[in-house]
């Protein structure tokens, strides 16, 4: 079953189209990555799954239930959310600050010092969050969000402006919550490596249009491996190659075949001597995850 | 009540009571300082010459006091981003309802504070005459209707503008128009929402240049001026609430 589906959703700002009918589908259970460039209209969208931002066209249904201006709090008090930065009230303690989100959300104070524990705030607790380091508050937003052990997690890049250890700390603690909880997780990111570390689903956005969906290891089945030749005649070869029948293109003086096996290469390698062309280069390759990722937001850009 | 209860406890350790002292230090000080060159035939009519006095000094700081109270409740939204985590745990509307009460409270207790401060004063200073409860009854009042119309102002201002200069700026152009507004024709005065303290002033004065003698007495704001401020509160209220509940964070 998917936790969140949206249908068309669009918004517009003026005359600029931010999100752009927008088919998202997050399956329940899930660590969902939501990649895109900066800008690309990830927070715009969070922002209309949460309500705080009202969609120029399109419908969001959330736990099965299409989201009204009516059912938007009931539906909104099984989901946490971390918003861009952390929200806090810089002069009250940490303690304070989650006691105002206990309140507002009606769940038992316990709750308090369980996630306070969770995130590794429980030291901390009583020092004001103005004194927080950026990692703490962060922690804090997340802590906040925790309140109540929501069916689902909104987090929008939950280790924007955090240091490495405070981005591993935050990672690790992201991937610990479905298991532990049953919660399904949609973070954000504009960062392919940390989304590839954190989530098993993916959804590319660029300029507001969804370019990909998927499971993230259907997106690393794209990353197909290949030979790459080089030549002292290329155009050559690569006519003969095609003669043969054989898929083969030119890329900035490189040859780009299919991986043959060891007796096709050998064949190759006496079909270019037998022809007086000469090898320079043979090499294995593989489209990493960045290439597929360009080539994805590329593409879209070209539309 | 749960969100009343909670604007209290988002606003600790605020330093808000300074703003209490503030304003009393300063009313104090003007009503003290003229008070040392009156004698005792002048004293006969002194709670009429304090309530005129003290209307007096409304009019340029209470509408600072308001601006700065507002301020110091909303500031705290826009410094630490909250506005966007609270309306995912409530709706806007009763985020603001709570803030307006939260308001409504602190300049009751405010005025209130005053009055039973200068109510010591004149009984201190042994003012003539009975004790006029009614007309420091009506005076608190005013104060109070005056200073939420100015609220609910300085309240849309703060949540519309994270820049809360542009909100205390106003308070202090509004104080210093509220002045000179005692100086302007009844008509014009009742256009400035911070001239409401002068215009619906419960005591007034009068001055004979032939004796130089000043003479105080009652006043009774008239029903206009009492529908005018009302029309005020409702503006303030329906454009300030109207533009913080379609504003998206």
């Amino acid at each position: 079953m998917a936790i969140i589906e949206t249908n068309h959703l669009s918004k517009k700002y003026g005359n600029v189209m931010r999100v752009d009918d927008l088919r998202l589908r997050v399956p329940e259970g899930a660590i969902y990555g939501f990649l895109g460039p900066n800008g690309a209209g990830k927070s715009t969208t969070l922002k209309m799954i949460l309500g705080l931002a009202r969609p120029t066209a399109g419908d969001i249904t959330v736990f099965g239930t299409p989201m009204t201006r009516r059912n938007r709090l009931t539906i909104l008090k099984q989901i946490g959310s971390l918003i861009e930065s952390p929200s806090y009230y810089g002069h009250l303690t940490g303690e304070e600050n989650l006691r105002i989100v206990q309140t507002m959300r009606g769940v038992p104070a316990q709750h308090i010092r369980e996630v306070l524990e969770i995130v590794r705030l429980a030291d901390q607790k009583d020092k004001r969050v103005a004194h927080y380091s950026l990692g703490m508050k962060q922690r804090l937003g997340l802590a906040a969000a925790l309140l109540g052990y929501p069916r689902l997690l909104i987090l929008d890049e939950p280790t924007n402006g955090l240091d490495p250890a405070g981005i591993q700390e935050m990672r690790a603690l992201i991937k610990t919550l479905p298991e532990r909880f049953g919660m399904t997780v949609v973070v954000s990111s504009h960062l392919l490596s940390e989304i590839d570390q954190m989530a098993d689903h993916v959804g590319i956005i660029r300029e507001g249009e969804l370019v990909y969906q998927d499971t993230l290891a259907a997106l690393h089945s794209r990353s197909a491996h290949h030979l790459a030749l080089r030549t002292t005649d290329n155009r050559q070869v690569q006519r003969l190659l095609r003669g043969q029948r054989m898929a083969v293109s030119l890329e900035n003086e490189w040859l780009i075949l299919p991986l043959l096996s060891d007796d096709d290469t050998m064949a190759l390698c006496r079909l270019l001597t037998g022809e007086g062309i000469g090898l320079l280069r043979l090499e294995e390759r593989e489209k990493s995850l960045e290439d597929i990722f360009l080539e994805l937001t590329g593409r879209a850009v070209s539309l | 009540m749960k969100g009343l209860r909670l604007e209290f406890y988002k606003c600790r350790r605020r330093k808000i009571f300074l703003l209490y002292v503030g304003v009393l230090i300063f009313q104090f000080l003007w009503v003290g300082m003229s008070l040392k060159d009156m004698d005792a035939t002048e004293l006969v009519s002194g709670w009429q010459w304090l309530l005129y006095t003290l209307s007096l000094t409304d009019c340029f700081i209470l509408p600072l006091a308001v601006a700065t109270l507002a301020s110091r409740n909303v500031e705290i939204e826009h410094k630490g981003g909250t506005l966007k985590l609270l309306e995912t745990l409530t709706t806007p509307k009763k985020l603001y309802r709570a803030k307006l009460l939260w308001g409504a409270v602190m300049l009751a207790v405010l005025v209130l504070v005053r009055s039973g401060a200068f109510i010591v004063l004149g009984y201190w200073e042994n003012f003539g005459g009975a004790m006029p409860w009614q007309m420091l009854g009506r005076f608190t009042l005013i104060s109070w209707l005056v200073s939420m119309m100015l609220y609910l102002l300085q309240l849309g201002l703060s949540l519309r503008y994270a820049n809360q200069a542009i909100a205390i700026i106003v308070g202090i152009a509004g104080g210093f128009l509220g002045l000179m507004s005692l100086f302007f024709p009844g008509t014009l005065r009742l256009l400035l929402p911070w001239s409401y303290y002068g215009a619906l002033a419960s005591s007034g004065m009068s001055w004979d240049a032939a004796t130089s003698t000043v003479n105080y007495f009652w006043l009774s704001p008239n029903t206009r001026d009492l529908v005018l401020l009302f029309a005020w509160m409702l503006v303030f209220y329906v454009v300030g609430r109207t533009l913080f509940v379609r504003k998206e964070v």
